[in-house]
Parts: C-alpha cells; structure tokens; sequence
C-alpha cells in the first residue's frame, strides 16, 4: 500500500512484546493513545512509513499466549484468537468446510508470504473500506471479543466498525478474539472484484442457511461504502432459492439499491455496474455446487 | 538502543539496533547481507524476502527486534557446502535471470516450494510465488526451472545423501 510517501525508514518508538493478556492489558492502561497494538505488521508498519500513524509505542500481541488460540467448539461455533494468521486460518480443514465464505475471502487476500504475518483481527482493526474479511464475517454473524480497564464486552462485527479507520475500541482496549457461531448446514461464498490492485473495487459475501423452504439468507458488500452494507432486498430475493431468474433479480436489486459512493480507487457509477457483475458470478457458482 | 541475537544462515550475529529498525535493513545495512534486495518498501514486490524459523516473509514488514532469538535463512543459506542446490543450477540451466536483482528472491522462494511440494503445478508456481515480481519478466524461465527440478527429482539431494545412497 503506498500513498507515494518519500520515507523507507519508521518513526521512532519504543517496542513491547507482552507474554500474556494481564501484562498486554497493563501496557495499554499505562500508554493508551501513545501506543499502537501490532499483530501481523503488515498493517501498521505500512502505515508508519507513510507517518498515517506515528505512536511512540508498538505493542506486538504476537506472543500473547492466549491470543494464539484456534477453537472449535462442537455445534456453537468457532473462536479466533487476535494473533491468529490468514494462513493459519486457510489451513484449517473445518473452517474450508464450514466456513466457506470466509475461507474464499481470506484465501484471496494479498499473497502467501503477507498471510504468514497478517492476523485476521488486525486485517478487521484497520478498518480499511476496501478489505475483504469485514463483509465475510458480517455474513456468518461475527462478533468480536474486547478486554479493557473496564471488563470484557462483545461487539457485532457490523457496528465495531463505524467507519474508514474507525473501529469501536478505547485507547486502552483490545480485541482479544473474533466469535463465529455455527451456522448448521449453510453455504456461503465470496466474490470480489480488483482491477488488479491489492484493494477490492467491490466485493460480496453470501450465506445461505439450508432448512425449510423460506431460507435464512445474509448478503453484506464490502468497498463500495465507508462501511460494509446488508442489503435486506438481495436477501429477499434469494430467499425461496438460487436460481437463474433469482440471480438476475438479486444482481439488479444488488445495483439499483446498495449505495456506493465515489472514492480515489472507483466511481459510485462503476461500482453500481461492479455489484451486478459479482452477485451474478457468486451465485451462479453457489448454483452450480 | 537494545542488542539482539540472530541465527542468519547457521551463524550467530549480535548488533545493537533501534525498535524502529526493520528487518531488512538490519541484514542489509548492519551485517551485510545485500542479496536481500530493498526496492518497494511496502511488501509488493517481495524481493526482500527472508525465511524467519522455516517460515517465508518479506522483511520489508518485519522488524528486527522480533527477528531476536530466531533463526533466518537467505540465498547464502540454501547451498550445499558451497555447491549450488539444484534450484540454483536450473536456474543458470534455463538463464532464468535477466538483470539478476530479483533472483534472489526468486531462488529462496522456489527452493522452499519445492522442498513442501517437489511437484508443483503451474498453479501452484503461481500461488506461491504471487508475492514476488520480476519486471524483466522471466516468469517463463523461472517456471522451466523449476520444472526442471521437479521431473529430476533432484530437490533436496545433499552431497551428503549422496555418499550415503
């Protein structure tokens, strides 16, 4: 990621490496707003070198022990630690199976040698409009562990993040953990349109719940808003099923009604276009299954 | 100022650095490391990078300080006692290098492919090596390499496996 900044090097700050959640939680009391946590690095150094951020503080939550944690629990769900990596992540069998929306979403992201290091917790922190992990884990109905001064709170994906680079977390919280309940049965699928650069133009998730005849559908589309959108009407539209007439329904509502905006990487007319092109493709590849 | 401790191909290193220093300039600049190449900054083009405990990254993104205690491995480590790995001698084979600046980059990268894959399809090839860009475009030699080097079967093969078959 390069706004064209001139510098190479990092401002200057001093780094921790807190071994557990009690030590990381007394760094982030005593340093709040001066410190930044880093998971991955992929993120905030890149964000350092443009000096977007310059804190005099780097706290790396990578040897927290207990945010190393991958945990299936039969039947509930699944729980993501905050130093868990994307490859991590794409090498769990259970997730490929029943998470499949997330892991179509994460196996496209960046490349594999960025996905050793990049953790999903901090990929959902940046808050970047134009990632792809916030609309998959809207989709499955995510939500997201924080610790603080003040005790633990859970948060819907939807709403910890209010906007570009604005997540709901305090200057001396953290997000410990990303929660996914189980969805028993369901499809999901994700689709995502580039144009070549590292950021989506605009992109989809979908999960589709398999009981009974009305079917529960969830169908959030990332970077073409400041925030991830649910669109009610593309869920109506699928819900007695995918078929080719309700693909063609939903990829017109998809472009008549979510709201795009115009930013430095695409017009809102083009992504109108976009959001057609990928309800299209990703359900007509969730018909073909 | 702190002192870290790092294992770079088989040796030992200490030198004191800063918390903002990264990585790469650290085997750079301070132990000299110049096959590790400083180009975009930004972890696009992928042509610094480093194994960190058997693990590739770019070490454009990473910072010295937590390279402290670890091992890590760049082209100098891959030879087999001064001799090329089979990698290496395809790729002269083929003259899958044009200016050479990204080479190296190429070379640990394939080698590492190989030794999790010995077989890798194209797709394969392309998945593994998204990371990295040649501008002079030597994609193809690179594939024919490693092409190479998978049909012989020779990856991994050590002077010492040798005299032991």
């Amino acid at each position: 990621m390069s706004f064209g900044s001139p510098y190479t090097t990092l401002p200057d700050f001093e780094y921790h490496r807190p071994a557990n959640l009690e030590e990381l939680l007394g760094l982030m009391k005593q340093y709040g707003d001066d410190a930044k946590l880093m998971g991955g690095g992929v993120g905030l150094i890149a964000f350092m070198k443009e000096r977007l951020m310059s804190p005099t503080h780097v706290v790396d939550v990578k040897e927290v022990k207990e945010f190393k944690q991958l945990t299936h629990v039969q039947g509930k769900g699944l729980s993501i630690g905050a130093a868990v990596t994307l490859s991590e992540l794409l090498e769990d069998v259970v997730l490929k199976k029943d998470y499949a929306v997330l892991h179509e979403a994460l196996a496209r992201v960046a490349d594999p040698m960025i996905r050793r290091r990049a953790t999903l917790v901090g990929n959902l922190c940046e808050a970047i409009p134009w990632v792809d992990s916030p609309p998959a884990l809207i989709a499955l109905d995510a939500a997201v562990d924080i610790a603080g001064p003040e005790g633990r709170r859970s948060v819907p994906v939807g709403s910890f993040i209010r906007g570009p680079v604005d997540i709901d977390l305090g200057p001396s919280e953290i997000v410990t953990a990303l929660e996914i309940p189980h969805h028993k049965g369901a499809e999901g699928a994700f689709e995502k349109f580039t144009g070549g650069s590292e950021f989506s133009l605009a992109s989809v998730a979908v999960v589709v719940s398999n009981g009974g005849r009305r079917r529960d559908a969830r169908v959030v589309y990332g970077a073409v808003n400041s925030t991830p959108i649910r669109s009610a009407d593309v869920e109506e539209a699928i819900r007695d099923g995918i078929t080719p007439g309700s693909a063609r329904k939903a990829a017109d509502i998809a472009s008549q009604k979510v709201e795009c905006v115009d930013d430095v990487l695409a017009t809102a007319a083009y992504r109108k276009h976009l959001l057609k092109v990928i309800t299209t493709k990703v359900l007509r590849r969730m018909m073909a299954r | 100022m702190r002192e870290i401790s790092v294992k770079v191909n088989g040796r030992i290193r200490k030198r004191n650095i800063k918390d903002n220093e990264l990585l790469l300039d650290f085997l750079r600049e301070k132990l000299e490391v110049r096959s590790v190449k400083a180009a975009c900054w930004r972890g696009e083009c992928g042509l610094c990078t480093v194994m960190v405990d058997g693990s590739l990254v770019k070490s454009c993104l990473v910072l010295a300080v937590e390279a402290d205690g670890r091992e890590v491995k760049t082209v100098e480590g891959i030879t087999d006692d001064g001799e090329l790995a089979p990698i290496q001698k395809a790729f002269v084979n083929h003259g899958a290098a044009q200016c050479g600046f990204c080479t190296p980059a190429w070379v640990l990268a394939t080698h590492e492919l190989l030794k999790v894959n010995p077989h890798p399809t194209d797709a394969d090839l392309v998945e593994a090596t998204s990371g990295l860009v040649c501008r002079c475009g030597t994609y193809n030699q690179i594939r024919e390499a490693v092409a190479e080097v998978s049909r012989a079967g020779t990856h991994g093969q050590t002077k010492a496996s040798l005299a032991r078959a």
